[in-house]
């Protein structure tokens, strides 16, 4: 489930302050959340390129007895059609692992420019796009993923154009506020008094110094997309079998579950909670690198 | 304090109010075909047509808009597609199976983390203080409905100290009359008591898990706000003054709390739309899998109205959060 992020709380040494004086000191290599975060992305996205080249059987086709435990023919076994679940494990970050990234980079790129733009240009526009990012998250957010991808058509397009517009709002908002602090420093009021035009002070000048917000929040957006994009599928409002996909493969064989088949259902599992918490490693990690 | 108040209801009005009108244009800009979907692809013309009739799609968007307002104006949220019962009955039913869940296991993950919170928060950096920051991370996001079915698989497949997760009563009891709609307080109310032993039988799961997903964010959020807390001035010229510690305590975990329940209150706005997925693996028949119906079946009141309800819910709940903030910390009613 992704739980809304809480705003961070203004002072106060927490472990996070501290453990980045002690991180910041420290190079990348040796920072354990950030190489944890880094190894678990690196083999997401590895496998989201290469899974299925490199799984042993093929995903989508039946290759054994159904239902076999893990052997070492079949490393996690065979589901209750027969398919190899080794096999549909490393090749669904095909599916999950894509879209997510896909979602989350189109809504990091769409919502840091809606931000930018109501951040700098302060007027009735700005105020109105603030207000439809506010209706939007105060949408419940599964449902609404759910009826746009079950009424528009079940298929990654729809699952993309579904998740970017749920995280947009995120990124307008965490751009917008950076802006408006950027927008009142010294450098911003030299760059306009040197005779640069306004859409330049802000793509040039303002855009790069407010990007930090965002690119920490991409990563753990991924997960969220993860997470969300199995979510759906689990419940039928997904990715169609037999497509290799996280939640899918949970879904089909959970009633498996209660008769005593784990194999089936606890790999994709673990793979899910693997991903979405390398996705978070690696933004918390970047987080306090940046901070300090 | 009570303009603060009238405020923040009117803005959360409008927010329902916008909410609504976007939900009712979009699920009908979207390409799909409720007709079809009931009458079945190789209906005939005629069929389909009549069928189109009875779910007034034969009007334009705009009558159906016009008419969907002014009875819900009424209080009507129409009648579901699918069932043929009307909205407000079927959400009546489900929704207090919801809150019950999710109440039942906030008060538990409020139990929990608000004591490790502050432990952690009075010793900063030490093992208890590490195991949590993992926690945290970890917990923020995870796949709580494969968290369900593996404890599904660990205490009732493998040790049998669940039941079977198929409902909130076992087939062999006999379930309370419908009252409140929640399995605990009906069962109590009606002195039925081998169903409360039955419906708390089925809950315990459910709220274990929901409580290990929930319980992340609180225990981080109370941490950092009893740091802040402990940094501050006022607590050091308390000490200062010679105040007895057990008055210091007190007054340091009111000071602590309000962040706290701010978080707590908007994760349950969340969990009302959120806890969907948990109710799915439990069969529960609350507003999340009625919403998971509602969806798949192309029920549009349906749909609109359990976004509707769920807005409404979590706008009441932010409004008692602002009143309890008040009431907790008196600088807020200064301000």
């Amino acid at each position: 489930m992704t739980i809304p992020q809480a705003e961070p709380l203004p002072t106060g040494p927490t472990l996070d302050a501290r453990s980045a004086g002690q991180a910041a000191h420290r190079p990348w290599y040796r920072d354990a959340l950030f190489m944890t975060g880094a190894i678990i992305v690196g083999i997401s996205l590895f496998l989201a390129a290469f899974g299925e080249s490199i799984a042993p059987y093929d995903p989508q086709i039946p290759v054994g007895p159904p239902s076999t435990p893990p052997s070492l023919e079949y490393w996690f076994g065979t589901d209750s059609s027969g398919l190899d679940v080794f096999s549909r494990t490393i090749s669904a970050p095909r599916t999950d692992v894509t879209l997510a990234v896909s979602a989350a980079a189109l809504s990091a790129v769409i919502g840091t420019m809606i931000g930018l733009i109501a951040g700098f240009y302060r007027g009735p526009f700005s105020a109105f796009i603030m207000r439809i990012s506010d209706v939007l998250q105060a949408f419940p957010v599964f449902i609404l993923a759910m009826a746009l991808v079950a009424l528009s058509g079940r298929n990654l397009t729809n699952l993309i154009f579904a998740l970017t517009f749920l995280y947009t709002p995120i990124f307008i908002r965490l751009t917008r506020t950076e802006v408006l602090t950027q927008r009142e420093r010294s450098y911003v009021e030299a760059a306009r008094a040197l005779g640069n035009p306004g859409w330049r002070v802000a793509t040039r000048h303002v855009l790069p110094n407010s990007l930090t917000p965002s690119l920490v929040q991409l990563s753990v957006t991924v997960g969220f997309g993860i997470l969300l994009t199995a979510g759906l599928s689990f419940v039928g409002a997904g990715v169609r079998p037999p497509t290799p996909e996280w939640g899918l493969m949970i879904a089909n064989e959970a009633p498996k579950l209660v008769l005593g088949e784990w194999w089936p259902s606890i790999f994709p599992g673990i793979a899910v909670s693997l991903a979405v918490l390398g996705f978070a490693a690696l933004s918390n990690a970047i987080e306090r690198r940046v901070a300090s | 304090m009570l303009p603060y108040i009238a405020k923040r209801a009117g803005i959360g009005l409008l927010q329902a109010i916008g909410i609504t009108v976007v939900v009712f244009f979009v699920i009908r800009a979207l390409p799909a075909d409720p007709v079809a979907r009931l009458v079945g692809f190789n209906a005939s013309p005629e069929t389909y047509a009549q069928a189109q009739k009875s779910l007034g799609l034969d009007r334009s968007v705009w009558e159906q808009f016009t008419s969907y307002i002014s009875s819900l104006l009424r209080g009507d949220l129409g009648t579901s597609w699918v069932t043929g019962s009307s909205v407000v009955s079927e959400i009546r039913t489900t929704l207090p199976v919801t809150l019950q869940l999710i109440t039942l296991s906030f008060l538990v993950a409020l139990a929990i983390s608000l004591p490790i919170g502050i432990a952690t928060a009075r010793r900063p950096g030490g093992k208890l203080d590490k195991t949590v920051f993992g926690y945290g991370l970890f917990a923020g996001a995870q796949p709580e409905f494969w968290w369900g079915l593996m404890f599904i698989f660990i205490f009732y497949f493998t040790l049998g100290w669940a039941p079977a997760p198929l409902g909130e009563y076992s087939p062999n009891i006999s379930e309370p009359a419908e009252i409140t709609g929640m399995s605990l307080i009906d069962s109590l109310i009606t002195l039925n008591f081998p169903a409360f032993g039955d419906a708390l039988w089925h809950l315990w799961l459910p709220v274990m898990t929901l409580t290990l997903i929930v319980s992340g964010p609180i225990i981080k959020m109370s941490r950092q706000s009893m740091s802040r807390v402990l940094g501050s001035d006022f607590l050091l010229y308390q000490q200062a003054s010679g105040l007895p510690s057990k008055q210091i305590a007190r007054s340091t975990i009111r000071a602590s709390l309000p962040p706290v329940v701010t978080l707590a209150g908007i994760l349950f706005g969340f969990l009302l739309g959120g806890a969907v997925l948990i109710e799915q693996v439990f069969s529960f028949s609350g507003l999340g899998s009625y919403s998971v119906r509602a969806v798949l079946n192309l029920d549009y009141p349906a749909i609109q109205g359990t976004v509707l309800i769920i807005t409404l819910a979590s706008l009441i709940v932010y409004l008692a959060l602002d009143l309890l903030i008040a009431a907790i910390d008196p600088r807020v009613k200064a301000q």
